[in-house]
């Protein structure tokens, strides 16, 4: 069944020109199977510079970010400052379904590729810009990154010790969020257009996105309770118990909000510690109820997990329907039974960098499973297959083209 | 034709319209693709039990503890489930189950997060809803997936966060597990299950089949943070913990700034912006200094040029710190609570990214944003989450037609649940 399966996004064409803020939005929609072809400057995108590298020896095709990040699209180099460039451009994109681009604003309206004249050609085209604020307001123009826009998003404020400082959270997770959010409104764009023949702009702001992310200890929290959230450790503010608990060959973490899961875990405690006083009823209810005891049932738990495995402690609290986890390395994980049962990792082969491993689908779909269609292109790989054999331009002019740094 | 444009024929420009989406879900995971769907337009009909209220209806205004148990009144619940309609169904009663399925029978997509394995033993499966609504969309979202030896297992988002590595691979590199507040995989698993549902219903629109959709928040973490994992799978060994720091970029990191937990980061790129940098902080000669002259000296000397950034920031307000340096060009940003993102950021202020929205028991509140994005369908975020079952009479009443006769012999027999009997 998989060889015949068909891809969700068979048949749609996109035009992706961005950098490290917007590539995971092409992979999202490349792994779906549409069209994702990726516009790099001649030469190659910054994005491939990015450490580490694969065996440490970097190259245009090592970036780890850059092979993971795109996969499944097609490689072009394209100068769209330049006029035969923008032509170019201009011609691929009355093909295409969707743009996705990062530039600062208003850096296509300058080259007379803004979403109004690109859509008088192909009006049920949807672009869709991915920037640190916006397309509007007074810090449009501001210069942004992910460590910014998890900043002025909320996010580091309320992440690690309260005696540390603010952190941001590993891997980027603000361009992930952002890109996230672009493939899913590009999508629902694209459903629109289908309906209605007209496409739109999509303007998708890192600082907007990330900030809808912490929307657990966001203002609606703060102008209900009157608290500001700041760093609390591992423990979540709402929940009681919670947290990261020492174990004697490591942590593991600890979530209670459920009456029903507060018993089964008093019960165990008792059952290993000997301890009457977590069974008090006063202690019974949902989370709210053990706040005031927070510190007193930290202890509890400690006592506890302190005799026990991380293993065990994970395996036995969960056969007693309690929220443990391991806290896991990056290594555990990968050698993780459940996924591995599941067939999680994926399997790419790219011609320069090899045979690669690399996490794989995020969701399942039965009749149009996920899957990578090909490892990330090397620069310029498809440009003689797009530029040659789909828009018809001959073999000399391409050759020109590249001489003068177009292509 | 979808099953909203038979119903309802009419026309608004909001990109989701035609569509109606029924909820089995708790939490936020679930919840929030229904938020989202909702405010492009589609219309959401949740379906809650009394017997199993979502996590956040057990909420206790602590402002007001003596009230109890409040499930209309969570600012969560408020702002997740906004734009909804509410009917209560005790799920345990088959005529309950028969009126859910003749709701999926009018609708397009399912959305549910419950453990695994409950919808089929609720008889609301994707196979036995399939029948009632053959090219349905059913997204079924848990924590492990649905297959695998731990398909079972309980969690929340922050176990997610710990079991996925992020919480080890987040943090300063002293500390063993540095997690959010915000329960983050709860937030990027809802995200994806948006584009999954979209990719279903693309698929739909192109070939009319319907299918069933699984996501493991697990596996839907690790996506975001795949780049990571590439180097134990490639490179065999454990990446390295920068906390704030980058591998590619000097300075770069949270600086502190005058006042009480103030804060601003900063991130320099490329040696033009670094000159500039050393400008504006009227320290030219860093430029020329061999332990900060290259990127590669001033990766290996961050401790040091750290400690001389922040006796420049530690003078200056952090907005101060972000104006001077956006000034010229170089990405800074305040380190902002809420009351900073609130009251004092004109950006969110000026783009009125937070909207001021109807709540049935509170008169108004203020919801987040939904960053969309959509300048062609803005669309908006309708009426605050409301109470269990507030809905019934429009739903069971006007959409699938039952006279008032019927809704009574249905509340009677105990398979509808009344807005009275769920409580405020």
């Amino acid at each position: 069944m998989p060889a015949a399966a068909s891809a969700a996004l068979a048949g749609r064409r996109v035009l992706e020109l961005a950098d490290e803020s917007g590539v995971y939005c092409g992979k999202l929609l490349a792994d779906m199977g549409a069209d994702v072809v990726k516009i790099e400057r001649p030469g190659g995108d910054a994005t491939r510079d990015i450490p580490p590298f694969l065996g440490d020896r970097p190259g245009e095709d090592r970036s780890l970010f850059f092979l993971y990040m795109n996969t499944s699209k097609r490689g072009l180099t394209l100068d769209i400052a330049a006029r035969e460039g923008r032509h170019l451009f201009e011609r691929l994109a009355a093909t295409a379904d969707l743009v996705v681009e990062t530039f600062a604003p208003g850096t296509l309206d300058g080259l007379g590729l803004s979403y109004r004249a690109l859509a008088k050609a192909n009006p049920g085209l949807v672009l869709t810009s991915i920037t640190g604020f916006g397309q509007t307001g007074p810090h449009r123009d501001f210069k942004s990154s992910d460590l910014v826009a998890e900043a002025l998003a909320g996010s580091m404020t309320v992440t690690g010790e309260a005696e540390d400082p603010p952190v941001a959270l590993a891997g980027s997770q603000a361009h992930v969020i952002a890109s996230t959010c672009a493939a899913a409104s590009s999508l629902i764009a694209l459903h629109r257009s289908r309906v209605s023949g007209a496409g739109q702009h999509v303007d998708i702001s890192a600082l907007e996105t990330m900030t809808a992310v912490t929307h657990i200890c966001g203002v609606g929290k703060w102008l209900d309770d009157g608290i500001i959230p700041r760093r609390n450790g591992t423990s979540l503010f709402a929940s009681v118990p919670s947290g990261a608990y020492r174990c004697s060959d490591g942590l593991v973490y600890l979530t209670v909000n459920r009456p029903l899961h507060w018993k089964a875990l008093a019960q165990w405690i008792h059952e290993t510690t000997g301890n009457e006083e977590v069974l008090d009823p006063m202690f019974e209810g949902p989370s709210s109820k053990r706040l005031p005891y927070r510190e007193l049932l930290d202890v509890f738990v400690s006592d506890m997990t302190s005799q026990l495995s991380v293993d065990h402690a994970y395996r036995e609290g969960q056969r007693r329907h309690i929220a443990f986890t391991p806290v896991s390395t990056a290594t555990a994980v990968t050698r993780d039974a459940h996924l591995a049962a599941r067939g999680y990792f994926a399997r790419v082969e790219h011609p320069v960098a090899g045979p690669l491993r690399m996490p794989g689908a995020p969701y399942r779909h039965a009749a149009t499973p996920w899957r990578i269609a090909r490892p990330a292109p090397r620069v310029g790989e498809h440009n003689a297959e797009i530029y040659g054999g789909e828009l018809g331009v001959s073999e000399a002019t391409l050759r020109a083209y590249a001489r003068d740094g177009i292509v | 034709v979808t099953a909203m444009q038979e119903d309802a024929g009419r026309r608004t420009a909001q990109a989701l319209e035609d569509l109606r989406v029924v909820e089995f879900t708790a939490g936020m995971a679930g919840p929030w693709i229904g938020r989202f769907m909702a405010h492009c337009g589609a219309e959401v009909i949740k379906v809650e039990s009394r017997k199993h209220p979502s996590v956040v209806r057990l909420y206790v205004p602590p402002r007001a503890p003596e009230q109890g148990t409040q499930p209309q009144l969570s600012p969560w619940f408020t702002d997740w489930d906004a734009g909804k309609k509410f009917v209560a169904l005790d799920l345990a009663h088959p005529d309950a189950v028969e009126l859910a399925k003749r709701l999926v029978a009018r609708a397009d997509v399912v959305v549910e997060n419950n453990s695994t394995g409950v919808m089929d033993k609720l008889g609301l499966g994707y196979e036995q809803l399939r029948a009632a609504k053959p090219d349905l969309v059913y997204f079924s979202s848990c924590g492990y997936g649905d297959t695998g030896p731990d398909r079972s297992f309980v969690t929340w988002g922050p176990n997610i966060e710990t079991l996925s590595g992020l919480s080890a691979l987040s943090g300063f590199p002293q500390r063993e597990c540095t997690i959010t507040q915000y329960a983050y995989p709860d937030t990027i698993s809802a995200l994806h299950g948006l584009v999954a549902v979209m990719c279903a219903l693309e698929h739909r629109a192109r070939s009319g089949e319907g299918q069933y959709v699984n996501l493991s928040q697990f596996e839907a973490t690790l996506a975001g943070i795949g780049h990571l994992m590439l180097e134990p799978l490639a490179n065999g060994r454990e990446p390295r913990k920068l906390a704030n720091r980058s591998l590619h970029q000097a300075p770069h990191g949270c600086y502190r700034c005058r006042g009480d937990d103030r804060w601003c980061a900063i991130a320099v790129s490329g040696e033009a912006e670094w000159e500039r940098f050393c400008e504006v902080l009227g320290r030219p000669g860093w430029a020329r200094d061999p332990r900060f002259a290259t990127l590669a000296a001033r990766l290996e000397n961050a401790d040091a040029l750290d400690a001389r950034v922040e006796e420049w920031t530690a003078g200056r307000a952090a907005e101060e710190v972000m104006a001077e340096l956006q000034a010229a060009g170089i990405a800074a940003g305040v380190v902002q609570n809420v009351e900073d993102q609130y009251e004092r950021d004109p950006q969110l202020a000026a783009r009125h990214f937070f909207e001021e929205i109807e709540h049935l028991a509170k008169g108004t509140v203020v919801a987040t944003g939904i960053p969309l994005g959509l300048t062609g369908t803005p669309g908006r975020t309708g009426r605050a989450g409301a109470a269990m079952g507030q809905d019934n009479e429009f739903v069971f009443g006007e959409l699938l037609g039952l006279t008032p006769e019927e809704i009574r012999a249905y509340v009677e027999a105990g398979a509808i649940e009344t807005v009275e009997s769920a409580g405020p």
